[in-house]
């Protein structure tokens, strides 16, 4: 009876759209570093914590109005403990579990355990519970049981907690754990210096010098002098003593020579690593933008003109140093990775933000490749690529590429068209690249009421200077009218082609003040 | 236009395509190589196709070039092109030259050395992209009238003497009846200059004008011929 509730329970959760939902939004907040918000909730506990810490500091001396106790108790400590229990329910989904157990149950005609997930969750949970983070949330928690003053320095870990909120902490740190080896080698080689300098020490001076009473005093007077501190609350009185001295004093400087040239050059080698994770992380949080493979001709020409227009919703990825020095001089964002890497498309938020991908590198191989890679990670990535050849346009076309672009053919076209039709070439010249005085331009009538149902007679083209060229009807495969008759009727998410000056157009837009332009 | 020549210099895949879809436009086409190798594949393919050494001026100043003709560079090293480009400039100074570049420092050079209109492959393509992704709809229509093979197209039509049009308002035509678009014209009441059809200005047909006008060929054939009777 019980397993079956807790079985119909799960079932409930699980077909929950709303709980889905705010376990959703609970996660985002806590663990999204993509989530657009999450920044907001960050600035929140961080100021909670400096406030805490702020009131623990200045009660030392100074008596605190109750109201501050009283939030410092309840309120803050309140929302740290919503916090902690919902990094705990987010962990893990319990009720996917239990509906995978009783899929496998039914599917191998076995009884339904439903302690097994329980367990399986539990321990993920209890995993969870026992990682550094999640103690040091939970300290933070203590200080509110006031009967333990002593608990009142757990406060402290308060500040520990900033590391969750402050991603340059975490950085420092990630470096630091990537020299782990190194670091841990000369901490042993510290320890095995200080304790042979204290032992020696003890050994001459514990019967000269009346500072040096146990090993502890020697112990303490090594790591005194090693680290270069040099309190001067202990020295040596021998000559014995004072050899010592200048050998660990020396092997002191050498240590610390060695942590800071271990560190910095963690630091360095990083730095790009570091410089180029920050540059995703802005970018995953847009809600469009634009992946650009390869920095060559074309990708120069294209940010040349229109890389004001994409602001900062744009990364260029090459696989070549030089050309990605390059192009930072040059004022692009670049960032040197192999666009036809898995992991590195990955990296994007794939799943919240709407990506255009360019396949613009020199190598048809690699266009395509990366095109297949992106769209095997989401088919939601529009994929524009360059094809050097027509041969490989049908490539392209079972790759998944959106649009083909070919610079031969158009270039030819051109070519062709300023030949044979000289005043038409300036023209479509003009339209091509958006002058003013003839702009071509789309008005979807996606989310427009007022568009909608009426007839291109209506909108009265020709009085507002402007041209109606043509009608795409809704739909992948909708129809285009060319020129649309004056009784034509405007539907719902159709999208008309206009030309005419800027102004003209704005002006249009004004009118029908719904009107989305693309 | 058919009494108009083009010389082409270099052979390439761009070459070919100008090549054959310029023979009903042109009444002579010929493509100038400087080496073997293109003028026997050129031959072979059966193109009117000259060897010269296009680097010597007393050779280029020999060729038969009018004003009214067509130059075009299209040799496939850059450098070349840009000294072709300036030494056809220095030669025939009032004839059209249509240079392509692959870059956009040589463009600016073949715009110092003289090219009429310079073709950038980049530049072209670039500006395909940002329409693709912001105009997707027209940039397909821009497709449709660059493509020869497309019924669909632009076409300039001179007003002829004694033509229907002659004297005619423009905002009093209604080109809709014809199924085509007055994209622009030369109102050369005006200037010399292309003015499109929604700048506001109040054009006149006159005789000597030029009309732009986009369509299908049909149409846009039917309209020439409507626009030339009396």
């Amino acid at each position: 009876m019980f397993k079956e509730l807790l079985t119909k329970f799960a079932y409930f959760l699980h077909s929950s759209k709303r709980y889905k939902t705010i376990k959703t939004t609970f996660s985002n907040f806590l663990l999204n570093a993509d989530y657009e918000y999450k920044k907001y909730f960050d600035i929140f506990m961080i100021s909670l914590i400096v406030v805490s810490i702020t009131i623990l500091v200045y009660e030392v001396k100074n008596p605190v109005p109750d109201w501050v106790d009283f939030f410092d108790i309840y309120i803050v400590t309140t929302i740290f403990l919503i916090e902690y229990i919902g990094r705990v329910w987010v962990h893990n989904d319990w009720h996917k579990q239990v509906v995978k157990e009783v899929g496998e149950a039914q599917f191998l005609n076995r009884d339904i355990s439903v302690w097994v997930p329980t367990k399986e969750i539990l321990k993920g949970k209890m995993k969870y519970l026992l990682t550094p983070t999640a103690i040091i949330d939970l300290l933070a928690i203590l200080p509110a049981y006031r009967p333990l003053r002593v608990l009142r320095i757990f406060v402290l870990f308060r500040v520990f907690k900033l590391l969750r909120y402050t991603k340059s902490i975490n950085q420092f740190l990630g470096v630091l754990a990537s020299k782990k080896f190194e670091l841990f080698t000369l901490l042993f080689l510290l320890i095995f210096i200080t304790v042979t300098a204290g032992i020696a020490i003890y050994v001459f001076e514990q019967n000269e010098n009346e500072n040096i009473d146990s090993i502890f005093d020697a112990l303490y007077w090594a790591l005194i002098t090693i680290s270069t501190v040099g309190y001067g609350d202990i020295s040596p009185v021998t000559a014995e003593g004072r050899v010592v001295s200048m050998i660990i004093i020396v092997s002191g400087i050498a240590m610390i020579s060695f942590v800071t040239s271990v560190i910095v050059s963690s630091f360095s080698e990083k730095l790009d690593e570091l410089k180029e994770n920050r540059i995703i992380e802005e970018l995953n949080k847009k809600d469009e933008f634009m992946i650009i493979c390869g920095y060559g001709q074309m990708t120069r020409m294209f940010l040349r003109y229109y890389a004001e227009e994409y602001d900062k919703r744009y990364i260029v990825i090459e696989n070549d140093k030089e050309k990605v020095e390059e192009a930072i001089k040059e004022g692009y964002k670049a960032i040197h990775e192999d666009a036809s890497k898995h992991d590195v498309i990955k990296r994007f938020n794939l799943q919240y933000s709407n990506i255009t991908l360019l396949a613009l590198t020199g190598n048809d191989i690699a266009n395509i490749y990366i095109t297949l890679n992106a769209k095997s990670l989401s088919r939601k990535i529009k994929v524009v690529a360059r094809a050097r050849t027509d041969k490989m346009v049908k490539k392209y076309q079972l790759a998944g590429a959106d649009s083909i672009v070919r610079p031969n053919v158009i270039a030819d076209r051109m070519l062709y068209t300023a030949i044979t039709q000289p005043v038409m070439y300036k023209a479509i010249y003009a339209i091509l690249i958006g002058k003013n005085m003839a702009l071509l331009d789309e008005v979807n009538l996606d989310d427009s009421e007022l568009l909608v149902g009426k007839t291109i007679e209506e909108l009265e083209f020709k009085k507002q200077k402007l041209l109606c060229i043509g009608l795409q009807r809704a739909g992948e495969g909708g129809e285009f009218l060319f020129n649309p008759p004056a009784k034509t009727t405007l539907e719902e998410l159709d999208t008309l082609l206009v030309m005419g000056r800027k102004v003209s157009i704005e002006h249009f837009r004004n009118i029908y003040k719904k009107v989305k332009y693309v | 236009m058919f009494n108009r020549k083009a010389l082409m210099f270099g052979y390439s895949n761009t070459t070919k395509f100008l090549a054959e879809n310029l023979t009903q436009e042109l009444h002579y086409l010929v493509i100038i190589v400087d080496d073997d190798e293109s003028y026997q594949a050129a031959k072979k393919a059966g193109y009117r196709v000259k060897l010269l050494d296009i680097t010597d001026d007393d050779v280029l100043e020999e060729l038969d070039v009018e004003e009214d003709d067509y130059l075009i560079c299209v040799m496939k090293d850059h450098y070349i092109n840009v000294f072709l480009t300036l030494s056809l400039h220095s030669l025939f100074p009032k004839t059209t030259i249509i240079a392509l570049s692959d870059s956009y420092h040589a463009t600016q050079k073949l715009k110092m050395a003289g090219a009429t209109r310079i073709i950038d492959l980049y530049q072209v393509s670039a500006n395909r992209i940002h329409n693709i992704l912001t105009k997707p709809v027209a940039t397909k229509l821009i497709e449709q009238l660059f493509s020869p093979e497309e019924d669909f197209s632009f076409k300039e039509m001179l007003i002829p003497e004694n033509s229907v049009l002659d004297g005619i308002m423009a905002d009093d035509f209604d080109f809709s009846t014809y199924g085509i678009i007055l994209v622009g014209m030369i109102d050369k009441r005006l200037s010399n200059q292309f003015i499109f059809i929604t700048s506001g200005l109040e054009n006149r047909f006159d005789v000597g004008d030029t009309l732009v006008c986009i369509g299908y060929n049909n149409d846009l054939e039917k309209f020439e011929t409507y626009i030339k009777g009396a």
